[in-house]
């Protein structure tokens, strides 16, 4: 009896640390999905800035000793969303509409990629950064024990979906951008500004990737080239749950990463890359349209 | 159409046939200097890739990254069998290049039906899981994260190269090189190369014929796998060790610049680009990491500054610039 209970125990607590990774990855799956859906731009900087984010809030936290994370949010949240509207504007805006723009565009934020990366490992240097735990303890409800950081990632992650959400049905802006995802041409001719748009978007979905590199450094260390594999992740379940939509997302971010918490515990952390290519490869195989999106 | 077609064959045949014949003569003024020989071996290997990247990309229109991908199974496996089983590395090249073909047939047979940037993303995530499954691949053989060292040299005929004198690899290499791209002209100039220009000129018309793009964008892709992963496998019995570093995106940002330095065109583009960028490579070396930097820098302007000059040369075929 007594065996039965501890493995439930155990179980629960994997499932809820899938819930909690889910969230993170759902934030980043959102990002990753409104530059696609409303911008068109498949931006491979995106775990540039994935990096980029932690390593701001490390520079914060390293320069001044009384930092904490909600100061490090409210500062370094403008400033990748200032980061992403500069690329939308030198890098991308340019290009758009040129011919087969779709794949210079993916070229040149490549490079931006390297370029990013480049500039961390000169600034911070190849060894990687930890950030400070966001908060240390934990609490027993149930006879299980829960982190207080997870806790707190599970509920930044679902404010900030419920937040983008609201904003998303209720703000001129993000009725705009639900405007041009389903028809672009549409949205321009009943006067939404759609470059504007766009600025906003890369800035949103920049901002977004920065906060969940933050919410995720804590557990992994930060390195300049470590943003790769995160974003193979959440691109992975942004084509499982439907490239461009939002539902399918959060769907797919629920449903690999507690796959993902289940196999790091059954079968060992090595055999989670070539779990989350054999997801890619099924998505490809059987539905490459995912669960809710169309692709091509 | 055809004759013009047999023309534009023959001046191409001509660049690349004046371009080897260079190559070829080239060695007989610097031999002394193993340094430039180096490099030079260095360049036709990159060169080739980065032809056959070209070749994929600017003439069939599929926006693979997935190059490197290839290149690295082709290696590992030529590797892998001359080392442990003791395969004559001429069969091995051969496997390396087959087993990266059926890779790419693998990613292909569901991926060519999607559109440009979606291929582009696919290949591009291929590159991306290939080097974590070579370390995981460790018991099987592959050396794990440190790779697979002390791998036999390449043997002709009896003969095997030795590492010491750069010479025979450099011949060996350009004929390698050469017998690649004539395959790739074969390609461009045959009836798949037509149906690639029928589908650019009026795909309705040219599917109402019967050419089925999907099918030719697959044999393309499997070809270009091919070609590629016996790049690699030369790559690895002539520098005798690989590790999954090879997939590090320092390389892969090279190549890139070759491509876009060179320009999109069938030839000599991408070949020369890989001329300048290893030269320019080298001379950056004093720099160390900020190297890497102004190559990014250089892709952002160079894309920038020439969009069209670029990217001018796709078909319309993959045209995606149309707003959805």
């Amino acid at each position: 009896m007594m065996e039965i209970n501890i493995w439930v125990q155990q179980i629960i607590q994997v499932l809820i640390s899938g819930i909690v990774t889910a969230s993170v990855y759902a934030i980043m799956g959102i990002g990753l999905s409104i530059i696609y859906g409303i911008s068109r731009v498949f931006n491979f900087a995106y775990g540039s800035f994935f990096t980029w984010g932690a390593y701001l809030a490390w520079f914060l936290f390293s320069t001044f000793s009384w930092m904490n994370y909600p100061i490090v949010f409210l500062i370094v949240l403008p400033v990748m969303f200032a980061l992403g509207m500069l690329t939308e504007r030198i890098v991308v805006r340019s290009l758009r509409w040129r011919a087969n723009w779709q794949v210079t565009t993916m070229m040149v934020t490549l490079g931006l990629a390297f370029f990013l990366d480049n500039l961390a490992l000169i600034i911070f240097g190849g060894f990687a950064k930890p950030l400070p735990p966001i908060y240390r303890g934990g609490i027993n409800p149930f006879g299980f024990t829960l982190s207080v950081q997870d806790l707190l990632m599970l509920i930044v992650g679902a404010s900030v979906m419920i937040i983008f959400g609201l904003f998303l049905a209720k703000s001129y802006i993000g009725m705009s951008m639900q405007a041009i995802s389903q028809d672009m041409t549409g949205a321009e001719i009943v006067g939404i500004p759609i470059k504007k748009v766009f600025s906003y978007t890369f800035g949103l979905s920049t901002a977004l990737v920065g906060m969940s590199g933050i919410l995720l450094a804590p557990r992994y260390y930060i390195s300049p080239h470590g943003g790769w594999e995160p974003f193979f992740r959440v691109f992975v379940i942004v084509a499982f749950g439907g490239l461009g939509s939002i539902r399918g997302t959060l769907y797919s971010a629920l449903i690999l990463a507690i796959l993902e918490a289940f196999i790091s515990w059954s079968l060992g952390a090595t055999w989670v890359l070539p779990f989350w290519f054999l997801v890619f490869l099924g998505v490809l195989a059987f539905r490459p349209s995912g669960l809710m999106g169309k692709w091509g | 159409m055809g004759v013009r077609k047999n023309m534009q064959f023959r001046k191409e045949l001509i660049t690349l046939v004046t371009v080897f014949i260079i190559l070829s003569v080239l060695p007989l003024f610097i031999y002394k200097n193993s340094y430039f020989i180096g490099l030079l071996i260095t360049c036709l290997i990159w060169g080739t890739m980065a032809a056959v990247w070209n070749f994929t990309m600017g003439y069939a229109g599929i926006f693979t990254f997935g190059q490197f991908a290839f290149f690295a199974v082709g290696a590992y496996i030529s590797g892998m069998l001359a080392k442990h089983l003791g395969v004559p590395t001429g069969i091995s090249m051969l496997a390396g290049g087959c087993g990266a073909c059926l890779v790419g047939l693998l990613i292909g047979i569901p991926c060519m039906r999607l559109k440009g940037s979606y291929i582009a993303l696919i290949t591009w995530a291929l590159h991306l899981v290939m080097g974590p499954m070579i370390k995981v691949a460790g018991p099987l053989g592959t050396g794990g994260s440190t790779g697979l060292m002390e791998i036999p040299s390449l043997g002709i005929g009896g003969f095997i190269l030795s590492r010491t004198s750069l010479m025979p690899w450099y011949y060996a290499g350009l004929v390698l090189s050469f017998l690649i791209l004539i395959v790739v002209y074969r390609f461009i100039f045959s009836s798949v190369g037509l149906g690639f220009v029928g589908l650019r000129d009026s795909e309705e018309f040219a599917k109402t014929l019967g050419i089925n793009e999907y099918k030719y964008k697959l044999l393309v892709f499997g070809i270009s796998a091919f070609l590629t992963g016996i790049v690699g496998s030369f790559y690895v019995h002539y520098a005798g060790i690989i590790s999954p570093r090879i997939l590090g995106l320092d390389i892969f940002l090279l190549v890139m610049l070759m491509l876009i330095i060179g320009g999109i065109g069938v030839f000599p583009g991408a070949f020369i680009g890989s001329f300048i960028v290893l030269i320019l490579n080298d001379l950056l070396r004093p720099l160390e990491a900020y190297r890497f930097l102004i190559f990014g820098a250089i892709v952002i302007v160079a894309i920038k500054a020439m969009p069209e000059g670029l990217l001018g040369k796709f078909n319309k075929l993959t045209d995606v610039s149309q707003r959805t």
